[in-house]
C-alpha cells in the first residue's frame, strides 16, 4: 500500500509499557512520533506533531491529568485520542472528546485488533462493523462513524 | 366599690344558695382537684371562689386570688399562644381543655391541664366560668424526657449513618485504587514478557515466554471481568471463556481451527476465578496448540469445543478437540498439565482426559458448593 503510515502519540508514564506499546503499534503499520509522560509534554507533542491518533493513558507522571489531555487534544489540536486506561468507568460520560477506549490490562491481540479497526475507521471516516472484543467507541465517534450508539457498548 | 369588694358580695351571692349542708358544695370544697370560679358580669371575670386544693398547688392565699383575673398564674415561661387560645375561649363562651405552663407563687412551674367552662344561667346569660386545674408535671417531664430521648437517638443514628456512609466512600475509593494498581501491574508483567520475547530467538524459550504470557493473560483477564460486572464477588466463567477464546484464536491466527462453543451462564466465587481461568486457558491451549500440527492437516479443518453445564452438584467443562491424540500433550516439557493437576486439586475438582476419536476430550468436574467426595 502507498498510504503513508497513520501517526501515533504515545502518552503513558511506565516506560516499559510504552515501549512495549510502541512495538505494538508499529507492527500494526503506524508510524510511533512520540512518547509523552507528563501532561504538559503530552499537549506540547499532539498539537506540534498532529499526530492522527494519540493513545492516553489517564494517570500520568503528573497525576490524572490523562482526561484533560484527551480534551485539550480534541479542542484545541484537532486530533483524536484514545484512552488506554485502568480506569474504564471513572471516564466522563462524553469520553473527554476521545473517540474510545481499551481497558487495560489489554492483550497483545486485543490491542491490535482495536489499532486496525481504528486504521480503518481513521482512514475512510466509516467502521468496518461494530468494535472487536476489548474495543469500546465513544457515543460521538460511534455515531461519526456510521454505528448506532445501541451496538457500541458490547466490549 | 372596689372590685374585691364587688368580688366578695359576689362570692357571697354564690355561696348564699349553696350552704353547709348542700353537699355538692362540700364536694367542690374538699375535692383534691383544683377548682375555682370566676365572676363573668365584672370586668376582667375576676376569681371568686378557689377551693383548698387551688390554694395548695398554687402556694397563694385564699385573699391573695379574690377578685383577681387568673393570668397571675402566667410568666415568662407561658405560651403566648396557649394564652391566646385561652382568651378566644373566654370571649367565645367556648369550652376549653389545654395544657399551659403556669407559675406558683414562689415562682416554681408547674404544667396545668386547665379545663374551662362557662357557666349559663337560666337566661343562657354566661353568668360564671367554672376552671379545674390538674398539675401533669410529672407527665410532661416524662413527655419531654422522651422526647429528648428520641432527638438524641436520632441525633446519633444521623451521625452513625453519616461515619457509615464515609467509611463506605473510602473502602470504595480503595477498592478502585487496588483495581487500578492491580490491572496496571498485571500490564506492566505482560509488557515485560513481551518485551523479552522479542529479544529472544531460542524457540524453546520463546515458547516459554508465549506460556507464561498466556498465563499472565488469562488472570489479566480475570480481573478486567471481575471489575466490569457490578457484583465483585461472582464470576462469570462463561464470559470469561467467550473472551479468552477470541483472544487465543487472534493471536494464534489458526484459519483451519474452527471454535464451537456451548456455553451455559455459569458463576463462581471470585476466590476460585483465577485457579479456574488458569486451568481452562492451559487446556485450550493445549488443544491450539499441540492437537493441530500444520503438516498433519492435509486440507482438513480442525475444530476446538468448549462446553460448561451444570451437571447435578458440578460444574461441568469440558475442551474436547479433533485432532491427533496427545501422548504426552505436555505443552511445555509438561509443565502445563502439572498445573491443570495442581490447581484441581486446590479447586477439589476432579479432570478426565479420554479419547474423542480423532482427538481428546478433557472433561473438569469442579463441585458447584465446597468439596469434592
Amino acid at each position: 500500500m502507498s498510504e503513508r503510515p497513520l501517526d501515533v502519540l504515545i502518552v503513558e508514564d511506565e516506560v516499559l509499557l510504552a515501549t512495549e506499546l510502541e512495538f505494538l503499534v508499529e507492527e500494526v503499520g503506524f508510524h510511533s512520533v512520540g512518547l509523552a509522560m507528563s501532561s504538559d509534554e503530552a499537549v506540547a507533542l499532539a498539537c506540534d506533531l498532529h499526530p492522527d491518533l494519540a493513545l492516553v493513558d489517564v494517570h500520568l507522571r503528573d497525576g490524572p491529568t490523562g482526561v484533560e489531555v484527551a480534551r485539550t487534544i480534541h479542542d484545541d489540536c484537532g486530533g483524536v485520542a484514545l484512552f488506554m486506561t485502568a480506569n474504564v468507568k471513572r471516564l466522563p460520560d462524553d469520553f473527554a472528546g476521545a473517540c474510545g477506549v481499551i481497558g487495560k490490562p489489554y492483550s497483545e491481540h486485543g490491542v491490535k485488533t482495536a489499532l486496525s479497526y481504528l486504521t480503518v475507521c481513521l482512514r475512510e471516516g466509516h467502521a468496518p462493523g461494530p468494535p472487536p472484543v476489548g474495543l469500546e467507541l465513544s457515543p460521538a465517534y460511534a455515531e461519526r462513524w456510521g454505528l448506532s450508539s445501541a451496538l457500541h457498548r458490547a466490549g | 366599690m372596689t372590685d374585691i369588694l364587688r368580688s366578695e358580695r359576689a362570692a357571697e351571692e354564690l355561696a348564699a344558695g349553696h350552704g353547709v349542708g348542700d353537699p355538692f358544695a362540700a364536694a367542690i370544697r374538699a375535692v383534691r382537684m383544683a377548682m375555682i370560679v370566676t365572676d363573668a358580669h365584672q370586668p376582667d371575670n375576676p376569681i371568686i371562689f378557689a377551693n383548698d386544693a387551688f390554694l395548695d398547688l398554687t402556694g397563694y392565699s385564699r385573699d391573695e386570688v379574690i377578685g383577681r383575673n387568673c393570668r397571675f398564674l402566667q410568666g415568662p415561661g407561658t405560651d403566648p399562644a396557649t394564652v391566646a387560645t385561652l382568651r378566644r375561649a373566654v370571649a367565645d363562651g367556648q369550652d376549653l381543655t389545654i395544657d399551659i405552663l403556669n407559675y406558683r407563687k414562689d415562682g416554681s412551674t408547674f404544667w396545668n391541664a386547665l379545663n374551662l367552662s362557662p357557666v349559663r344561667g337560666e337566661s343562657g346569660r354566661i353568668d360564671y366560668f367554672f376552671g379545674s386545674q390538674l398539675n401533669i408535671s410529672d407527665k410532661k417531664r416524662v413527655e419531654f424526657e422522651l422526647g429528648d430521648a428520641r432527638d438524641r437517638l436520632e441525633a446519633a443514628v444521623e451521625a452513625r449513618t453519616a461515619d457509615l456512609t464515609q467509611a463506605l466512600q473510602q473502602k470504595t475509593a480503595l477498592l478502585h485504587e487496588v483495581d487500578h494498581r492491580v490491572k496496571n501491574n498485571l500490564q506492566l508483567i505482560s509488557s515485560l514478557l513481551l518485551l523479552q520475547n522479542r529479544r529472544v530467538t531460542d524457540p524453546a524459550v520463546k515458547n516459554s515466554l508465549r506460556g507464561m504470557l498466556e498465563r499472565v493473560s488469562a488472570i489479566a483477564t480475570v480481573h478486567r471481568r471481575l471489575f466490569q460486572s457490578d457484583d465483585v464477588e461472582r464470576f462469570d466463567v462463561s464470559a470469561f471463556v467467550r473472551d479468552l477464546v477470541s483472544d487465543m484464536m487472534g493471536t494464534a491466527r489458526r484459519e483451519d481451527i474452527k471454535v464451537r462453543l456451548d456455553l451455559e451462564r455459569v458463576d463462581i466465587a471470585a476466590s476460585k476465578a483465577a485457579p479456574l481461568a488458569l486451568v481452562i486457558s492451559e487446556l485450550f491451549s493445549n488443544a491450539l496448540r499441540h492437537a493441530f500440527p500444520p503438516e498433519a492437516m492435509n486440507g482438513r479443518e480442525g475444530e476446538i469445543f468448549v462446553g460448561i453445564a451444570r451437571q447435578g452438584d458440578n460444574f461441568r467443562i469440558e475442551i474436547t478437540d479433533n485432532g491427533v491424540q496427545l501422548e504426552n500433550s505436555a505443552s511445555s516439557g509438561g509443565f502445563g498439565l502439572t498445573i491443570v493437576q495442581l490447581l484441581c486439586q486446590q479447586l477439589k475438582a476432579r479432570s478426565e482426559t479420554t479419547p474423542a476419536d480423532p482427538g481428546t476430550r478433557v472433561v473438569v468436574h469442579l463441585p458447584i458448593n465446597g468439596g469434592h467426595h
